[in-house]
């Protein structure tokens, strides 16, 4: 079992990673979750309960498509792909994440110094 | 995909996410497999990390925003399952609202057949009926216009695209062997053009028709297919008619009629042949017969109109002193408003009346659906204790009443089938256009809101009642038959008042009616109208000398007096409440006016032995008799309203009066009185006795009398023996519209008899619907009190006290409810106090009578339900509880 720190993710950041994946190209569900937990070193653990709830909203509002086809090892797997809406929308979210983690990390670097 | 499709493709979508979380589960237990570890391990491990797969489904659906929509199916399901399941209370409830509904609806089809739909031709709002106002008399008095005044009408307004003129008649023409008379309209050549209505087959008439010589005929689209075997080369076509020769113009298209109502006119004529002769009625200033309609030009309004006629109508005035002189303004309205005017108030009150039922069957089936959901307490209690809402539960009840209400609807439907062809039957043929009341889209439609509103409605109080129930309290209680508290007792109460106080509405309404109508039938109409058969004949005017008609006439009814079996016969016009009259001017001797001072009344014609027949009594000097002939001396006989109107003090035998009837005939000849008749009711036995002046039948022939014959025959058989004694004189001469005096008389109060009996229908679907809620509600509270009554009967009450108990709630109830019914009956009737003949809207006798019905009726609905709770067995009760 893995021992590492797991972080809970804040409110809509799940979306973005989700969508940060999907960009790299038409992907399955599991290799979502594989691929978040890959880049985050392990760190963030995508459980099934939140993907595919988020996978079926975004798909809802069209930020995502979804077309099944076979995998590699020939079985049938819904495979997700980043529409022009989507693309749009993660463009804009990312730079406001940036800005925020940005902004949030000054308050905190503040604060760390300034009290403690 | 919109949410419609994505519901009917749900199965699909749920493969799909099965198949996608199945994949992403089989490639985490594969990649298990791969690190080393035994399948068996492998899918346990995945199996505990995946978690709740029903759960993760539910998740996925709830963000594809279709959840609500499934759970509203889902609620739909779990209602119709619990109605099912409890037929006997479905059924009637769908029964109850289907008595409401199915008379809501009738009612709304006759309304909106008569009131709402346009009238059938191009751009309907923009057509009105136009009149001139008589100024000598009170109030609005419409009289029609001549021919004359529409032409100038016609020529000089500036606010009219068109306008036309129509006046009935009758045509004489020979059909299969046998002469026939015909519904004939004499219409102005545009009457077509401006309706916006062209013929089906040949050309409209022309302006070049209404001139003398060129007699030209339109077909309506019936007459055409029954007697002409539908020609498609009728065009052009000559046919005979009076003895002249028509062409055939064109063939009106199949819906068409004009004017709309009865007697439908079969064919129109171009007004040609009223401008022949040598003083044609079309240049006669005096001969104010027309209906005229017209067309606005586009822009213009209805008082615009009216104030440009009403300038021609007053130059017309001054003009023409002699026959114009009152007439100093124009009429004007909209032609829907005017033709559907009278009826207005009837079918408002019939609406208004119906709708009380509606109420009263909402009230009624809401009592049930309380009762019923109060043993349903333990549902909701659970339901709301695994974490339902409020909303949701209300939202169950509301369903399951709309599901109600739409069966109830469905159901009304079916019975609104029924009653329509029922209600047409017994309804008087005046009101135009009621014999088009059908189930249509749009009474579909008011059938589809009344359904959802009676739903929410009945449904409302006790779904907000019952959501209200604490979980804890009701599942603690619900091992007993459990009580659903004081407010709800206070709102099934005011239920039942309700029902009750509508209930006494309608049925003083109806009481009130029906009063009237007995008032109405109570009216002496100073003749005997029984046994006397009557019946028309056309003979041609034309064509004959007045010597020649009017032995006719003499031979005719000495032929009939000689029949076995008949008492007197004789003849004369108008008959009462035949809707026939004629108004004509005259003046006193020795009492000189201007001619357009002129009075006038009513004009009636009489043969000798025509008032002994209709046992008209006399009251002074002689009746017309064989030496008032045509070239008798010229006389008059006139009524005791005459008498008394115009001879006060003095003694009318022997007066002399000149008549301007019969202009072509006479030189007005100066007219002694030599009798007073009974006055008789003419128009209605609603109304007053009019002045009336006869004049014998030989010295005016202006018109064919109806035969009348006192008979104790067969009324059948004796028209069939006028009839033959007719064409045995004369076999050209059709024979029409036999009848009996009874007949019409029955027919002159047919308004009213279709009130009355339409409202009391209502008032005793009403007095049953109370009777059922007081019965449901006592009933009801004597289960929900039985352990109560056990305990008073175990220490000691007796049983007459739980009787008195139940039966006294019941009186309480219904006194309450009556109190308020004789409140609300005191403004409501003042509505229909328009209809009411020699009863006052607050008529005593039927208030209190009405309220002892209300409560014997609530007596007997209390006693079952105090019975049932006197006998119960205490110790029994005790220990079932």
């Amino acid at each position: 079992m893995k021992t590492e720190a797991r972080f809970d993710l804040p409110q809509g950041t799940l979306d973005l990673l989700i969508m940060r994946v999907v960009t790299l190209g038409p992907i399955h569900g599991y290799a979502i979750a594989q691929r978040i937990q890959q880049m985050s070193r392990e760190a963030l653990q995508v459980q099934q309960g939140s993907l595919y709830p988020a996978l079926h909203r975004l798909e809802y509002k069209k930020f995502l498509a979804a077309r099944w086809q076979p995998t590699e090892t020939g079985r049938e797997a819904k495979f997700y792909e980043l529409t022009a809406r989507g693309r749009t929308y993660l463009k804009a979210e990312t730079e406001n994440w940036k800005r925020l983690t940005d902004v949030v990390g000054l308050v905190l670097k503040g604060t760390v110094e300034g009290v403690l | 995909m919109s949410w419609i499709e994505r519901l009917f493709s749900r199965t699909r979508l749920e493969i799909d996410l099965d198949k996608e979380l199945r994949f992403h589960f089989e490639s985490q237990v594969a990649d298990k497999v791969r690190s080393g570890i035994p399948e068996s391990e492998s899918r346990r491990l995945t199996r505990l990390e995946f978690g709740g797969l029903e759960q993760i489904k539910e998740d996925c659906r709830e963000r594809r925003g279709t959840l609500w929509l499934e759970s509203i199916v889902h609620d739909v399901r779990y209602a119709v399952r619990l109605l099912l399941r409890s037929p006997g209370f479905t059924i009637t409830c769908v029964l109850i609202l289907a008595i409401g509904v199915g008379a809501t609806t009738a009612i709304f089809s006759l309304v909106n057949a008569v009131l709402l739909r346009p009238l059938p031709f191009a751009q309907p709002d923009r057509l009105i009926w136009v009149s001139q106002q008589d100024h000598s008399l009170p109030g609005v008095a419409p009289e029609s216009l001549s021919y004359p005044d529409y032409f100038d009408w016609r020529a000089q307004n500036h606010t009219l695209e068109g306008i036309a003129s129509y006046v009935n008649g009758t045509a004489t023409m020979e059909l299969q062997g046998q002469s026939q008379r015909l519904q004939a309209e004499s219409v102005s050549s545009n009457l077509f053009r401006v309706l916006g209505v062209a013929p089906a087959l040949g050309r409209d008439f022309s302006w070049e028709d209404e001139k003398p010589g060129n007699r030209v005929v339109m077909l309506s689209y019936a007459f055409w297919q029954s007697q002409f075997a539908a020609d498609p080369a009728i065009a052009g076509k000559a046919i005979t008619m009076d003895g002249h020769t028509y062409t055939v113009a064109g063939v009106m298209p199949k819906a068409f009629e004009f004017p709309i109502g009865n007697p439908a006119p079969v064919l129109w004529k171009s007004i040609a042949e009223d401008a022949e002769g040598k003083s044609p009625t079309t240049q006669e200033r005096g001969f104010d017969v027309l209906g005229v309609i017209a067309r606005l030009r586009p822009g213009v309004t209805v008082e615009q109109a009216k104030a440009d006629l009403s300038l021609i109508a007053a130059k017309l005035a001054g003009q023409y002193p002699d026959n114009n002189k009152q007439y100093t303004s124009a009429l004007v309205e909209p032609e829907l408003t005017h033709m559907i005017g009278d009826t207005r108030p009837a079918l408002r009150m019939l609406f208004g009346a119906v709708s009380m039922v509606l109420l009263l069957v909402c009230a009624n089936v809401a009592g049930l659906l309380l009762a019923r959901g109060s043993r349903r307490g333990a549902e909701f209690a659970l339901r709301s204790a695994i974490g339902a809402s409020r909303a949701a539960i209300i939202r169950q009840l509301l369903l399951e009443s709309l599901l109600l209400s739409f069966c109830g609807g469905a159901a009304g439907i079916a019975l609104a089938f029924g009653l329509i062809p029922v209600m047409l039957k017994l309804m008087p043929v005046e009101i135009p256009r009621v014999e088009h009341a059908s189930i249509d889209g749009g009474v579909l439609i008011f059938v589809l809101v009344v359904s959802i509103v009676t739903g929410l409605l009945f449904g409302a109080f006790p779904a907000w009642r019952l959501s209200r129930t604490a979980p804890a309290s009701a599942l603690r209680e619900s091992g007993r038959s459990m009580s659903g508290g004081r407010a709800q007792h206070r709102l099934h109460n005011g239920l039942v008042v309700t029902q009750t106080a509508i209930g006494m509405v309608l049925l003083i309404g109806a009481g009130l009616l029906m009063r009237s109508f007995v008032r109405i039938l109570d009216v002496q109409p100073g003749f005997d109208p029984r046994h006397v058969v009557t019946t028309r004949i056309a003979v041609p005017f034309e064509g004959a000398t007045h010597n020649q008609h009017y032995l006719f006439y003499q031979q005719l009814v000495e032929r009939i007096a000689a029949l076995p079996g008949v008492q007197s016969a004789s003849a004369g016009w108008p008959l009462p409440m035949s809707s026939s009259s004629a108004t004509v001017n005259f003046n006193i001797q020795g009492r000189p006016v201007a001619k357009g001072d002129e009075p006038s009344e009513s004009l009636g014609l009489a043969m000798p032995g025509f008032f002994e027949t209709m046992k008209i009594p006399l009251i002074a000097g002689r009746p017309f008799g064989a030496q008032d002939g045509l070239t008798g001396q010229p006389t008059i006989i006139v009524n005791q309203a005459f008498a008394k109107k115009y001879f006060p003090n003095q003694n009318p035998i022997g007066q002399h009066i000149q008549v301007r009837a019969g202009d072509d005939i006479f030189e007005h000849p100066v007219r002694e009185v030599v009798g007073v008749v009974g006055d008789i009711k003419h128009k209605g036995l609603t109304t007053d006795f009019d002045p009336q002046y006869y004049l014998p039948y030989a010295q005016a022939l202006i018109t064919n009398p109806d035969v009348v014959v006192r008979t104790n025959e067969d009324p059948v058989a004796m028209q069939t023996a006028i009839g033959a004694a007719a064409r045995d004189l004369d076999k050209r001469v059709p024979v029409y519209r036999a009848s009996t005096l009874e007949e019409y008389l029955y027919q002159s109060a047919a308004q009213p008899r279709f009130q009355a009996f339409l409202l009391s229908c209502f008032a005793v679907i009403a007095l049953v619907l109370a009777a059922i809620g007081l019965y449901g509600l006592l009933s009801y509270m004597v289960v929900q009190r039985t352990l109560e009554i056990g305990l008073r009967m175990a220490l000691g009450a007796q049983r007459v006290d739980v009787l008195r108990m139940i039966a006294q709630r019941g009186l309480m109830l219904s006194l309450v409810g009556v109190g308020v019914g004789i409140a609300v009956s005191a403004v409501l009737t003042r509505l229909i106090s328009g209809m009411l003949f020699e009863v006052r809207p607050t008529d005593p006798v039927i208030y209190a009578g009405t309220a002892a019905l209300l409560l014997v009726v609530s007596v007997a609905a209390s006693s079952a339900p105090a019975l049932r709770a006197a006998r119960l067995d205490p110790m029994q009760t005790l220990r079932e509880q």
